[in-house]
């Protein structure tokens, strides 16, 4: 560490022993610590739910994994979700892809509306389009009785709707990032070169982007197999694996089976993850540096714009649509059923309390999240010892779990001592930090690669302990990615359902398990006042510390990313 | 080809303006430009040159006015549709094909037979001699080959017009002499009628055969570089061209058959021979007077004729030349004095004499 260097060097002499050893080496006591919680909070409650899959009342066993491959019903389970998973990947980047196209190469009055109503939907719970779809085409939906319908939303194609609608913001951003990325005079180059609109995205715009499109399908894969609110809330009698995980845990206690299935579903993630991190290593096509400028709007040949434009509209009208009509029902007992126009929804105590209580929860993880990202991202780039990497992998690993992994393994893991924490506030949080991790410490690496590491030398040069560079040069330029960790955790855990749904206790309840009970016990009118409650929430969020960033200045670097 | 038709300009811009939403970014541009021509629109970054070129281009729409190629009004037509080809700044070469298949891409969309796109390839890569290149990939080369790769694409469909937006300013300075003088010759041998854009005034001296210099949007002159550099029309020009030295004065007498004229100035008179029309006396005029010009020399005896007295504040030798800065009052001039032969006199010299060329040029005051 070049910094402890040169404090060493000035001080010889000078401090005390113990003084110039804790200069040297506090970053590594830092790791330690960092990677001490790590272990404690990540690696063993999926090591607790990887042991329970294996361990049976007789010790070691591999009957619960025998009894998985060998039941019809938990094949098919497996099989509709990975089916599930593909069909959501690719309608999801088709329709992002239509999305990105228009807003970075369409004419300018499209850009602006449809990048909004694309990006709206991260402010909101991905199970909001379950609800909104239960309101028009349940058994009592708005559209279901107007038609006078007989059909069935519950079972998969309901899932693949909500669940599409649900991930396009994630497909959109990507996506979009990638197109901006590509330098525009490429693709102007090969139109002045004479080839049409149609021939310029098959032969310059896709293959270029084939990276980030893979990149992009195997993230939202892993998310979409994994995502339990839509599948639960109109699942119906179609089993998948994330909700049969949750039956099978507070329905049936039995967690060898939970442990199971969670470790099933672990595996294409796992999979995903090494893809991610060893094949697409390297394989960004290098474009000669120039200024990044946006895309001029081009004259898209009706081939290619009436296409996208009926998908890009259908898309987002139906995103669109599904908000409305959950502000809708919020003013109704059940809209469509009851006309009485009421605000009771709004002022039911237990959501009032669940939300209260989320914003609790989500305040403590992002405070405690965004500080270990911030102090992990330094670690990870600044650190010159063994192990970084691992360090860093793990880190990022949370955000590919599964999140019934991680809410059956802090269950297995802490619900006795010596670290018993269940039924509490800390449970939640500390779920929700080390679940959500990933986005800030990506923030901070991304924050630390644009400062010089002179600049501490600088520092330390000038006389400066270790800590004092750290706190006083460190910390105020790391700012912007304390609170985009901050901003992206609190969004993240206040509207996330799938780890929290078997951490809650019976006196404390969640907003995000309260619109859950409320959509599959049919209070729509409380579910949807919930929700938009929650997203008011976010958004007001969103303003206090865009406020902030703007007066503190420090609004550079921060990141948008997806929320699940 | 009718003589008309070979005489008829190839590129006529007629009264273009551009506007983003408020912005005014053209204001007015009218230029021709002959067949074979190699004309630079040159300018501070923001005078609109790079906007110009992409208009000519078709990625940008025109606001009003008309571009005109080879006799045809081509306003409308997409890129893909004109006969005209760009080279961009940073190469925009195609980093999931080979050499080959970026030289051969223009001739693959537009439907050619393999075996002529083959041979075509073949002849473009050994015109820019990189003959033995069409198998590597584009990041495997060097960034003078890389413009040279991107420059035989832009002429892989024989354009009427070629468009080079700084092909030149991601090269190293060794290497950009060289890439220009390499242009320069394959513009001139193959006779193609190109548009240069570039920041570089001495870039765009030496490449040109005529010069636009634009600023604001406006073009505040169009001549070739040794009219723009002996003959600027205003302070802008003069400047952006090179180094100057202003001394403003006023004419005391002109002789018109002789074309004598005596200037008098806060430091003298000057006596020039003015080969500038439209001068009359008792005109307020402004002095260009280039650095290299002036003539320097180690004492202060002479005063008067054209030679003043001033201190040497600064010599800075350089091998080829010597920058000098001579206080002449309180008035600071830069002496450029190239083949600086006695240099070591001048080192510690205080006083020296400093002789104004009779051949100034002469800028109306206020104009």
């Amino acid at each position: 560490m070049a910094t402890a260097e040169h404090s060493l060097q000035l001080k010889a002499g000078s401090g005390s022993r113990v003084r110039d050893f804790l200069n040297a080496h506090l970053i590594h006591i830092l790791a330690a610590a960092l990677f001490l919680l790590l272990a404690i909070f990540l690696l063993f409650p999926i090591l607790a739910v990887l042991a329970k899959s294996l361990w049976g009342p007789d010790g070691f066993t591999l009957k619960y994994y025998h009894a998985f491959f060998s039941k019809k019903y938990y094949f098919q389970s497996l099989y509709n979700t990975l089916l599930l998973g593909v069909i959501n990947t690719v309608v999801c980047l088709i329709i992002g892809f239509c999305l990105a196209y228009m807003t970075t190469r369409g004419p300018w009055i499209m850009r602006k509306p449809l990048k909004v109503i694309a990006l709206v939907p991260l402010i909101a719970p991905p199970y909001l389009f379950a609800l909104s779809l239960i309101i028009l085409f349940g058994r009592n939906g708005l559209v279901t009785r107007m038609f006078d319908l007989d059909w069935q939303l519950y079972g998969f194609t309901g899932v693949v709707i909500s669940q599409t609608l649900a991930f396009i913001p994630l497909a959109y951003i990507m996506i979009e990032s990638t197109l901006m990325s590509l330098n525009p005079n490429l693709e102007e180059s090969a139109y002045d070169m004479g080839a049409s609109e149609v021939t310029i995205l098959r032969t310059i715009t896709i293959p270029l982007l084939a990276p980030g499109l893979l990149k992009a399908a195997l993230l939202i894969f892993v998310m979409t197999i994994a995502e339990f609110g839509n599948a639960a809330i109109l699942g119906g009698r179609t089993p998948f694996l994330a909700p049969d995980t949750y039956t099978l845990i507070t329905g049936e206690s039995d967690f060898n089976m939970g442990s199971v299935l969670s470790v099933v579903l672990i595996a294409p993630c796992i999979v995903v993850f090494l893809i991610h991190n060893y094949l697409l290593e390297g394989k960004k096509f290098t474009t000669i540096g120039g200024k990044p400028v946006a895309s001029e709007p081009r004259r898209i040949t009706p081939l290619i714009k009436i296409p996208f434009i009926i998908i890009t509209v259908v898309a987002a009208g139906a995103i669109f649509l599904c908000f409305a009509v959950v502000l809708a029902s919020s003013f109704y007992k059940i809209l469509g059923v009851t006309d009485k126009f009421v605000l009771s929804n709004y002022l039911d105590f237990t959501s009032n309390q669940a939300i209260y209580n989320s914003i609790r929860v989500s305040f403590v993880a992002a405070v405690i999240g965004a500080m270990i990202g911030v102090l992990l991202a330094y670690v990870i780039v600044r650190g010159k010892f063994f192990g970084r990497n691992f360090i860093e992998m793990v880190s990022l690993s949370g955000f590919a779990l599964p999140g019934t992994v991680l809410g059956i393994g802090y269950l297995l893991a802490f619900s006795a001592p010596p670290l018993k924490l269940t039924g509490g506030i800390m449970i939640l949080a500390l779920n929700c930090v080390f679940r959500f991790l990933a986005v800030g410490v990506e923030a901070g690496i991304s924050k630390l690669h644009q400062i010089h590491v002179e600049i501490e030398e600088a520092s330390a040069d000038l006389g400066a302990s270790f800590l004092t560079t750290f706190f006083r040069i460190v910390l105020p330029i790391m700012f912007p990615a304390f609170i985009a960790g901050f901003i992206y955790t609190f969004m993240t855990a206040i509207v996330s359902l799938s780890a929290v749904v078997f951490l809650v206790s019976p006196g404390f309840q969640l907003a995000a398990v309260k619109i859950f009970d409320a959509a599959v016990y049919g209070e729509i009118g409380i579910a949807s006042a919930t929700t938009i409650k929650l997203m008011v929430i976010v958004m007001l969020c969103m303003a206090v510390l865009n406020v902030i960033t703007k007066k503190t200045k420090v609004g550079s670097g921060l990141s948008r990313k997806g929320v699940s | 080809m009718s003589d008309a038709a070979t005489e008829r300009p190839m590129l006529i811009l007629k009264d273009i303006h551009k506007w983003y939403g408020s912005h005014e970014v053209l204001k007015g541009i009218s230029l021709e430009v002959k067949r074979g021509e190699l004309v630079t629109f040159v300018g501070p970054s923001g005078c609109g040159k790079t906007t110009l070129l992409r208009l000519i281009g078709g990625f940008t729409d025109i606001s009003s006015g008309e571009i005109i190629l080879d006799g045809r009004r081509i306003n409308d037509l997409p890129p893909n549709l004109r006969d005209t080809r760009i080279c961009f700044q940073n190469y925009a070469l195609f980093p999931h094909m080979t050499v080959a298949e970026n030289v051969g891409y223009g001739l693959k969309v537009n439907k050619w037979p393999k075996e002529r796109i083959a041979a075509r390839v073949r002849e473009l890569l050994e015109m820019v001699e990189l003959g033995a290149f069409g198998e590597r990939m584009i990041d495997k080369l060097s960034g003078g080959q890389q413009q040279r790769v991107a420059f035989a694409r832009a002429l892989s469909l024989e354009p009427k017009v070629l468009l080079l937006d700084e092909p030149l300013s991601n090269l190293d300075a060794n290497l950009r002499l060289v890439m220009r003088e390499e242009i320069r010759k394959l513009q001139e041998r193959l006779h193609i009628t190109t548009v240069f854009v570039t920041h570089d005034q001495f870039e765009a001296m030496a490449i040109s055969d005529r010069l636009v210099v634009m600023k604001d949007g406006l073009i505040e002159q169009v001549g070739s570089p040794i009219e723009i550099y002996e003959r600027p029309a205003n302070e802008f020009i003069a400047g952006f061209v090179g180094y100057v030295n202003f001394m403003d004065g006023r004419i005391e007498s002109l002789d018109q058959a002789t074309r004598h004229t005596v200037i008098s100035t806060p430091y003298g008179k000057f006596e020039i021979t003015l080969e500038q029309e439209d001068f009359h006396t008792g005109d307020d005029v402004v002095m260009v007077i280039r650095p290299e010009s002036v003539s320097l020399s180690i004492d202060c005896k002479k005063e008067g004729g054209n030679v003043l007295c001033g201190s040497l504040t600064t010599y800075m030798y350089a091998g080829s030349l010597a920058k000098c800065t001579v206080m002449i009052g309180d008035r600071k001039m830069i002496i450029d004095q190239y083949n600086p032969r006695d240099a070591k006199h001048f080192k510690g010299a205080k006083e020296v004499n400093v002789e104004i060329p009779r051949s100034v040029h002469l800028l109306k005051k206020n104009q």
